[in-house]
């Protein structure tokens, strides 16, 4: 394929997908965003600049690592892309430090964000601390809830933690919210979108700061094994890992791209956030995206065991993609992911993100795929040290602390 | 096909010596029938009439009309009944009808973006619709609409917002129809207590561009007939107010004569204030 740099075009669009379908009000802004976006992350000092801070605060490069036990597992090779081993926790740091450094270039004091699990909420502390802008985090009172260890953290940070009740009072919410209170303090406040959704530039600033991953994964594995990977999985929520993971790849034609959605309960029960599968074309959120909704176009509540996962959209890039029939999608269940997030535990030593753990469950269930010698990377998009709790109260969840105890 | 509405309205009034009231109200809020009882207490002191039909996530709007979308939905709102309820106020009323809504309700029900355009579209048109606002449809996006609307013969409407730029207002001017929608304030809907000076600012602006062109309707945070007086005297030739009705139906929500009564006391001393203040 001839597709790296192509897209999107002018207006923001990835074929149909993607747009500016925004309140007039903020389109003044978001203009001015994309000048931003031309002038500093298309400048190679700013990029310098952007790396040298992941480098040296958050640990980059982070490690391909070839995870032999769990290769003898599934029967092919498997290696880890660990931004799990970021600072944070996960591969949000990446976008937060990025569009935080690209604020303060445009002026910008103060910033907002939205977030589900509450990891990019707490990336965005992280960031907020470290260049030292005022940070205000929107999250649905309903994630609070399921989240608390990760609203502490923000807290910790110094960050204003504003609970989200309208609504599903969950991911999507806090997005709208966030959104409104964006239109009441453009002057001063930049708007940290999490994933590659949102109106343009949001996909392609985010995707871009995300791309890091996959440029490291590609000198990483020449060295490891002198040749491409015949497969990258990755999880797919709003889809910044995915697309950051796959990027560096989609002109390799042979390499097979696997994003993985949340199935939930499973695809048959209404309780999924399967948007790339089962989703029908539409708006939201400023995007012409895949969409879970209603014949009249009301978006319907989503689920999954991972917060992160829990979206009833799909960054406009990988819409696109899956058009082309360039992205093959996959689906892992609570169940299957469950599963997943135990086996890497227990051989590996390494306890994934409930989000990354997908990408594991659907590499496990499609292990016939993979012959002895092909090379699949999965990324680790995430630790799953902020999963424990919902982990442990899961009923199919047959680990837990209280049972030593019988 | 008979004369749109909207267009026929600002045609007798080439010198823009009316005033304009045009209130909102939730399509379903806060029952299908409560609804349009209320559409018919308000049409005597309105001039245009501003109809929602919500969507689940509408990002441009406050609290107070989230709500109102909310108890809507309970009611059993959609697209189909809200039109069915629009086609039934049409017999009683021959003064505009306009929707406001969002992008998304717009685009369902068919293969094509532009067929499900032109079928909404003549689904409304059909039920007496005139004009329409499209809360998160800018400029850039409007392309496919504008070609819809001008089929059915229906306005589309844009919202000029204090930040809009004068080159996006220029654009904006230039294939708007039947009037303007200024949003007075750096913000989302909802009442609020006073008229800000950016807002008299921006009145002042946008009314000299489009001078000759169209009419300027002003929205978002107007609340009592204090704010009317001044932001007719600002120069704006109507006025659009939505939240601060829907708070009279949520403060009656067990009293719905009372609801009714309230409205109309509201929407007349409105009148009553852009009438002083010509």
């Amino acid at each position: 394929m001839d597709y790296i740099d192509k897209y999107p075009d002018k207006l923001g669009k990835f074929g149909e997908f993607g747009g500016m379908f925004a309140p007039e009000i903020l389109m003044p802004a978001l203009n001015e965003l994309i000048e931003a976006y031309e002038k500093h992350v298309c400048d190679e000092r700013f990029m310098n600049e952007l790396n040298q801070i992941l480098k040296d605060y958050s640990g980059r490069p982070t490690p391909l690592y070839f995870a032999k036990r769990y290769s003898e597992f599934i029967g092919c090779k498997v290696y880890l892309k660990r931004e799990d081993l970021n600072h944070g926790g996960a591969h949000k740091i990446n976008n937060v430090m990025g569009q935080a450094l690209l604020a303060k270039k445009m002026g910008k004091t103060k910033l907002v964000a939205e977030t589900g699990a509450g990891q990019h909420g707490f990336a965005t502390a992280i960031a907020g601390a470290y260049f030292g802008m005022p940070t205000k985090v929107f999250m649905g009172e309903v994630d609070i809830k399921r989240q608390a260890y990760n609203v502490y953290r923000m807290q910790l940070l110094g960050t204003e933690v504003v609970p989200v009740k309208s609504g599903s009072k969950t991911l999507k919410d806090a997005v709208n919210e966030g959104l409104r209170y964006w239109i009441s303090n453009l002057q001063d406040t930049h708007y940290l979108m999490g994933s590659v959704v949102g109106p343009h530039p949001y996909p392609l600033i985010v995707r871009d700061f995300q791309r890091i991953i996959g440029k490291e994964i590609k000198e990483q594995i020449i060295k490891l094994e002198n040749k491409l990977p015949n497969a990258i999985i990755a999880c797919i929520g709003g889809g910044s890992n995915a697309i950051g993971a796959f990027y560096e790849f989609i002109d390799d034609d042979a390499i097979q791209l696997i994003g993985v959605e949340a199935a939930g309960k499973g695809k048959e029960t209404n309780k999924h956030s399967i948007a790339l599968g089962l989703g029908r074309r539409g708006v939201l959120h400023g995007a012409m995206q895949y969409l879970l909704q209603n014949e009249y176009g009301n978006i319907i509540e989503t689920h999954s065991i991972s917060a992160g996962l829990d979206y009833p959209g799909v960054g406009p890039e990988h819409c696109h993609l899956k058009e082309l029939s360039r992205l093959k999608v996959g689906e892992a269940n609570d169940n299957e992911t469950l599963e997943a997030f135990k086996n890497l535990s227990q051989i590996e030593g390494i306890i994934p993100a409930l989000e990354s753990a997908h990408a594991l469950a659907y590499l496990e269930k499609n292990r016939k795929d993979f012959s002895t010698l092909d090379i699949v990377i999965v990324n680790l998009s995430g630790s799953g040290s902020k999963d424990l709790s919902i982990v442990a109260e899961h009923v199919d969840f047959k680990i837990k602390p209280k049972n030593l105890l019988l | 096909m008979e004369k749109n509405r909207i267009i026929e309205l600002f045609e007798k009034d080439q010198e823009r010596k009316g005033k304009y009231f045009m209130p909102f109200l939730t399509a379903g809020d806060p029952t299908i029938n409560q609804f349009k009882k209320l559409v018919k207490a308000i049409e005597p002191y309105s001039d245009i009439l501003e109809i929602g039909i919500p969507f689940s996530d509408p990002i441009a709007d406050g609290p107070t009309i989230q709500e109102a979308n909310q108890r809507a939905f309970e009611a059993g709102i959609n697209t189909k009944v809200a039109l069915e309820a629009i086609k039934e106020i049409r017999k009683g009323t021959g003064k505009p009808i306009v929707i406001l809504t969002y992008y998304n309700i717009l685009i369902q029900g068919a293969e094509t973006i532009e067929d499900a355009l032109n079928m909404i579209f003549k689904k409304m048109k059909e039920s007496g619709v005139d004009g329409i606002v499209i809360g998160d449809l800018p400029i850039e996006e409007a392309g496919l609409t504008l070609k819809a609307c001008e089929k059915h013969d229906i306005c589309l409407i844009f919202l000029i917002a204090p930040s809009t730029t004068n080159d996006r207002l220029e654009k904006i001017l230039k294939v708007s129809r039947g009037f303007i929608y200024l949003i007075s304030v750096m913000g989302v809907t909802g009442a609020r207590e006073n008229v800000a000076q950016i807002t008299k600012n921006i009145i002042k602006k946008v009314k000299q561009k489009t001078k000759e062109i169209l009419p300027v309707l002003v929205g978002f945070g107007i609340s009592q007939p204090k704010h009317v007086r001044t932001i007719i005297e600002a120069g704006a030739d109507g006025v659009i107010i939505g939240s601060a009705i829907i708070n009279i139906i949520k403060k009656n929500l067990n009293d719905h004569e009372k609801m009714e009564a309230d409205v109309i006391d509201f929407a007349s001393s409105i009148k009553k204030a852009m009438k002083e203040a010509n």
